[in-house]
């Protein structure tokens, strides 16, 4: 990688001074820096100057409740925690699965959050794609197995984060920092089509910061499910949040997110309706994952992904259900 | 040619001359469960690889590689990188003008001060190229509009070979199966990277390699540099893996040997982990288009193949095929497809898992032909039974293991997505050696140095090499040290083939036995013996019914000690293995994703020096197979060829919880002698992986590795999923 | 892949974000963030004290060298490997405060103020630890490039879980990876062990 200053923040106020003024990829901020370092030694970005914001608020505590939890807790604290396993099982079964005991060791819920996407070409310096500013989308000739089944492009990345797809279930939302002060973003706005931002995921602009999680109380149940080849290590080929509020055993309402089969988690409320109002059985939980696949549009080589998100649809209504 | 070591019929073999130190009629240590010797040493990180090596005044190399499949260079500029800072020298290999055939070809070094210094410098050349158009795919090379890239021609078709008459033999079938096969590249990922260090004194060349083969490499430095081989030291203490990619100083040793010399100082290059899956070699692919013909009674008939595959730019591609089974009529042609990708390197028994893959998963679906049960019906067809081909006994071994009795009809019947199911497969390999030289020296305290030239790999080699000199000298494996690793000791052969233990160990037990002799001679006076009077006992020496310890004996050998010259003999090993595999799989139908739950392996490999690590051999071979099965693949970009997951995080290989249960029986065979245990449990693995697959699911799963888009897609085709 | 600044698609695409900030951001480039806030430092090198299997080393690094190359290249401390360099291979796993860490994920100057324990400080003169003996003796290595991880992913994983069942053991291994393909060896050294304390 590129050399750099560093900067160690040891509160917001540091943080963001330190960020201010950056245009975007010329400052950045690192939290446990395993995704950070990876995109640097690979010379995706190179910025002259790394802002660490491991030191913010690490801290989960009680607020309206749900849980109010510091960007900078690290993922095996967030599935080790009491309180988040007693409220939001789905989000610590999404934290146990995150990558291996060493990044669940160093990274941060905020970082997992604001990662950037896993993509081979991006992620690969040869290929001067569109998200990196360059005129094409490589996949979408070229090997796209593992790439986006939603979404018109032009880019076809699938989102990364594990966490953020129960924190939309749950109704989460961001506490955003900047220059500016703070605001909070729903995290189902959060992230963003490429259409809407091709060089970025997320609405935070180069000075601004997520410093915290903010949960709701939960519904009553929730689940979530995670398809991956390799059980050891490995990317969800594609995964699905449950989350219910219940009224007797029918179910009230329902947030169905499914993740890593699009560029942003994706809600899909067509399978949400068609559990409204129902007593889950497995017949249900069929024709919601069906619903919830319905406006697939997969490329040439991961129309398979579709058979993966349904299942994964309709195993987490399932999983919830019996909870 | 992969396979000229083991003829298609197997004979018996010759019986051994009587080598002048036969193996023990009964052994104290052979074949007995003894720990790796340098396991603390690995352990404790004191181990020193290549990449851990620091010399005075050391300095570091990085390779300037192109970024294109197919180009030409138009310019080329280092004026920037010579004077950036901590750069002591540029080297550039490449010139306007001059093509580059794979991404990752190297085109230039240098060498700078601290690893972050030549990295920032190697930035600063800059470089100019027409880019050409690559051939990413066996498909695009074999198109006849395809641009011709390679001289002659993209691809090279080999003279078909033909035996019996396969017309006659299609004729003579009851049913056929056509159907065509595949099997991907495959990179070696050894975890420590090609390179060295490379430091001279004067005219004289000391490198520390990461290497299978010290002599063979410092040959490589002698005939790359041109100077005298006497000039070459190479070092290779511990290796942290090869897998048949590192017989060499290849082009990065003999970069960094020529860049330390123009920078007057040691330079260490060890390649990162991208240029380690572009440029150090790979098992080319294997396709097939095959037909097969099998008799009423289940007797194959004839078997046909068009075959294929791409070993890189330029670099062949060829596997034995068919395998094992007796197709008496058979035809097969082969044609080398060449890509814009690095070239290929022999991989862990390079063309046996190819071709078994295809030949096994034909075997399934020529059994169901005749709805024999797929065991049945290989015992039916294989070579005659001898020691190099057990097979008709290691089967009903390994199906008791697995309990095939259990097996279901082909595609698991039970409710639910989760389908199980049994599978089977057959392997050979040659595994024989010759050559190895060995020094012995026993000095009066009763130290024993055993020094050869040959290689730890990680094959436990140092290990066995002890245990046969204690064998032969009544000692424990603690009291016998082994120097190994070093060109300036004896010759011996590079590691690879499986052929080491075989090469090594006769030279172990003639050298230590000579050296035993020496040591008898020279005491004998002292006991009032003959020579031939001294026996050996087991830490002490028998003379004339007087039992004396041996560092008393020792003792008598005064300020001079024993020192002799011993090499490899016949009648100590042999070639020519055989074993069996069982996988038992859990497939569910809904993801497509395939769990591996049990292997199951019998195997042999002549006379079994060290059971444990032979064991663990056959383990480290069976999860190299499972990950040919279903994770590993070099995936290129289709349009520019270029390597689209060049790391460990794309490049898939098995983790903890992707390890199934295995159970190997390993059969002694101390009549035969030493032979190779590395390759042959590599080779069978995957092919009973994907007959396990096909028995649970009901589909034929033809192409590797069995990812879950693969596995889904057949599943559709077949009639849907749930 | 240098600033997107020059790119002037880029501009125009920002301006359609429509958040403020954007404008100041792009025209000002990066400020000095010692007006407001705390000091940066580097690029060049500075000095740094790392705490390494109890000893205390004073070095000096630019702030992009990892822990993983302080160690190996500027300490001579070789135990852990680098093989990957991206945190998918776990051969540089360190044990800081009780749990495992890719070392070539950190950066070294982050690392500072912590004991970092690696495999060459396990074994105590020619003592192994328990871990390590089993390893030995049960077979849980063979070229040993990925040992030392190994061994320190066990290590920790014994310290909080000491009797694990073997899915315990699975998952606390699975960070780490083998080419040679030792798993078997390794996974029944891990559950042969007893008594492990923190060390």
């Amino acid at each position: 990688m590129k050399a750099f200053a560093y900067v160690n923040a040891t509160n917001e106020k540091e943080a963001v001074a330190a960020l201010t003024g950056a245009t975007r990829g010329r400052v950045l901020p690192m939290a446990g820096g395993m995704d950070l370092l990876g995109t640097m030694k690979d010379y995706i970005v190179s910025p002259e100057r790394v802002v660490s914001i491991k030191n913010l608020d690490q801290t989960i505590t009680s607020a309206g409740g749900g849980l109010r939890i510091g960007a900078a807790v690290k993922i095996a604290d967030l599935a080790e925690h009491a309180e988040v396993k007693k409220l939001y099982p789905a989000l610590v079964t999404a934290a146990e699965g995150v990558g291996t005991p060493q990044i669940r060791n160093l990274g941060t819920v905020g970082g997992n959050i604001c990662q950037r996407p896993r993509c081979w070409y991006f992620r690969n310096e040869e290929f001067n794609c569109l998200k990196k500013g360059g005129s094409r989308c490589f996949a979408v000739e070229g090997e796209n197995q593992y790439h986006a089944i939603f979404g018109d492009g032009p880019c076809h990345i699938v989102h990364p984060s594990s966490l953020a797809v129960p924190v939309i279930a749950y109704g989460g939302r961001f506490r955003v920092v900047g220059p500016n002060g703070a605001r909070e973003v729903d995290a189902g706005q959060f992230f963003q089509l490429p259409n809407a931002n091709l060089y970025g995921e997320t609405v935070l602009q180069p000075d601004e910061i997520v410093t915290h999680v903010l949960l709701p109380a939960p519904g009553q149940r929730s689940a979530v499910y995670e398809v991956r080849f390799k059980q050891s290590h490995d990317w969800p080929l594609a995964a699905a949040a449950v989350s219910l509020v219940m009224s007797g055993s029918t179910v009230k309402s329902a947030r169905i997110v499914m993740g890593a089969v699009a560029p942003i988690p994706w809600r899909v409320q067509a399978a949400e309706r068609v559990l409204a109002g129902k007593t889950i059985t497995e017949a249900v939980a069929v024709e919601a994952a069906n619903a919830a696949v319905a406006g697939a549009r997969p490329m040439s080589g991961n129309a398979y992904k579709i058979q993966i998100a349904k299942t994964a649809v309709k195993r987490a209504i399932m999983a919830a259900s019996r909870v | 040619m992969a396979d000229e070591q083991v003829p298609e019929v197997q004979a018996p073999p010759r019986p051994p001359q009587h080598p002048t130190y036969p193996w023990p009629e009964k052994s104290r240590l052979l074949g007995t469960r003894i720990s790796r010797i340098d396991g603390p040493q690995k352990v404790t990180g004191r181990a020193k690889y290549s990449y851990d090596i620091t010399r005075p005044g050391m300095i570091y190399g990085r390779i300037l590689r192109s970024p294109h499949a197919h180009a030409r260079l138009t310019s080329i500029d280092a004026s920037a990188a010579e004077k950036a800072p901590g750069v002591k020298a540029v080297l550039l290999t490449i010139k306007p003008g001059d093509k580059v055939l794979y991404p990752g070809e190297e085109i230039g070094v240098l060498a700078a001060a601290t690893e972050q210094q030549a990295a920032d410098a190697l930035r600063l050349i800059r470089v100019e190229w027409e880019v050409l158009p690559p051939l990413a795919t066996v498909e695009q090379s074999m198109r006849p509009e395809a641009p011709q890239v390679f001289t002659p021609a993209n691809t090279r078709r080999g003279t078909a070979q033909e035996d019996g008459d396969p017309a006659a033999g299609f004729k003579a079938a009851a049913f056929t199966v056509e159907a065509t096969y595949s099997t991907q590249v495959q990179t070696h990922t050894s975890l420590e990277t090609h390179g060295c260090v490379c430091e001279w004194n004067g005219d004289n060349l000391t490198a520390w390699v990461s290497t299978q083969a010290v002599h063979g490499t410092r040959d490589g430095f002698a005939q790359g540099l041109k100077i005298p081989q006497a000039n070459v030291r190479v070092i290779t203490e511990y290796m942290g893996g090869g897998f048949g990619s590192k017989f060499g100083p290849d082009i990065q040793g003999l970069l960094c040997a020529r860049i330390a010399k123009a920078a007057g100082a040691p330079v260490k290059m060890m390649l990162d982990r991208k240029e380690e899956h572009l440029a150090t070699g790979n098992r080319p692919s294997a396709f097939a288009r095959v037909k097969a013909g099998v008799a009423a009674d289940g007797k194959l008939t004839a078997f046909e193949a068009q075959t294929w595959g791409t070993g890189g730019a330029g670099a062949g591609s060829d596997y034995p095929l068919p395998y094992i089974y007796v197709f008496p009529n058979r035809r097969r042609a082969h044609t080398d497809v060449y890509i814009n990708s690095g070239q290929q390197r022999a991989m862990r028994a390079p063309g046996h898992p190819q071709g078994c893959f295809v030949t096994e998963v034909l075997m399934d679906e020529l059994a169901d032909q005749v709805r024999m049960d797929p065991m049945e019906f290989r015992l039916k067809n294989l070579p005659a039974l001898a020691p190099n081909a057990m097979w008709a006994k290691y089967f009903p071994m390994g199906a008791e293991r697995i309990n095939w009795q259990g097996r279901h009809v082909t595609g698991d019947p039970t409710p639910g997505p989760i389908k199980r199911g049994l599978g089977c497969s057959a392997n050979r390999w040659g595994g024989a050696g010759t050559g190895a030289r060995a020094h012995c020296e026993i000095s009066s305290d009763g130290s024993v140095v055993m020094r050869c030239g040959t290689q730890d790999i990680g094959t436990a080699n140092r290990t066995i090499m002890a245990i046969v000199v204690a064998e032969t000298l009544g000692l424990e494996v603690p009291q016998v040290t082994i120097e190994l690793g070093d060109s300036n000791q004896p010759f011996a052969p590079g590691s690879g083939g499986s052929t080491t233990a075989a090469a090594v160990m006769p030279a172990m037990r003639v050298t230590a036995g000579k050296a035993r002799d020496a040591l008898f001679e020279r005491i004998a006076p002292q006991l009032g013996v003959t020579a031939k009077e001294i026996q050996i006992g087991v830490g002490n020496v028998i003379a004339g019914g007087k039992t004396i310890s041996w560092r008393e004996a020792c003792k008598m050998l005064g300020t001079i000690p024993v020192s002799v010259d011993g090499a490899w003999e016949r009648g100590l090993s042999a070639g020519g293995t055989s074993g069996v595999q069982f996988a038992e799989v859990e497939v569910d139908i809904e993801t497509g994703i395939t769990r591996v739950k049990k292997i199951v392996c019998v195997q042999d490999c002549g006379l079994i020096v060290d059971l444990k690590t032979a064991e663990t051999q056959c383990y480290g071979g069976i999860i190299s197979g499972l990950n040919y099965a279903v994770f590993e693949e070099r995936i290129l970009d289709r349009n520019t060829a270029n390597m689209v997951n060049p790391n460990m995080e794309w490049y898939h290989m098995a983790g903890q919880s992707d390890i199934p249960e295995i159970d190997v029986v390993l059969v002694d065979q101390p009549e035969r002698g030493v032979i190779g245990i590395g390759e042959p449990p590599a080779v069978a693995t995957a092919a009973a992986i994907a007959n396990a697959i096909r028995n649970a699911t009901g589909v034929t799963l033809r192409h590797i590795p069995i990812t879950p888009d693969k596995l889904l897609t057949e599943l559709e085709r077949a009639g849907g999923t749930n | 892949m240098q600033d997107d600044e020059k790119d002037v698609s880029r501009r125009d695409f920002f301006k359609t974000v429509g958040v403020g900030s954007i404008a100041t951001a792009v025209v000002a480039g990066v400020t000095d963030a010692s007006a407001q806030g705390p000091a940066a430092v580097g690029p060049e090198e500075v000095p740094i004290t790392l705490t390494i299997n109890g000893q205390r080393h004073q070095l000096r690094v630019e702030p992009r060298v990892t822990l993983l190359d302080a160690m190996r290249t500027r300490l001579d401390i070789t135990g852990q490997k680098r093989v990957c360099d991206r945190g998918a291979c776990g051969a540089c796993t360190v044990i800081i405060d009780g749990r495992t860490y890719y070392s070539c994920s950190m950066l070294a100057l982050e690392a500072q103020g912590r004991n970092i324990r690696t495999v060459d400080g396990l074994a105590t003169g020619n003592a192994l630890h328990p871990v390590q003996q089993a390893f030995c003796d049960l077979d849980g290595l063979m070229c040993g490039f990925c040992t030392p991880g190994f061994v320190m992913a066990t290590v920790a994983l014994l310290e909080k879980t000491p009797n694990p069942t073997a899915e315990q053991a699975k998952r606390g291994l699975d960070g780490n990876l083998c080419r040679c393909g030792t798993n078997i060896g390794v996974l029944k050294a891990a559950l042969a062990v007893k008594g492990v304390t923190r060390g």
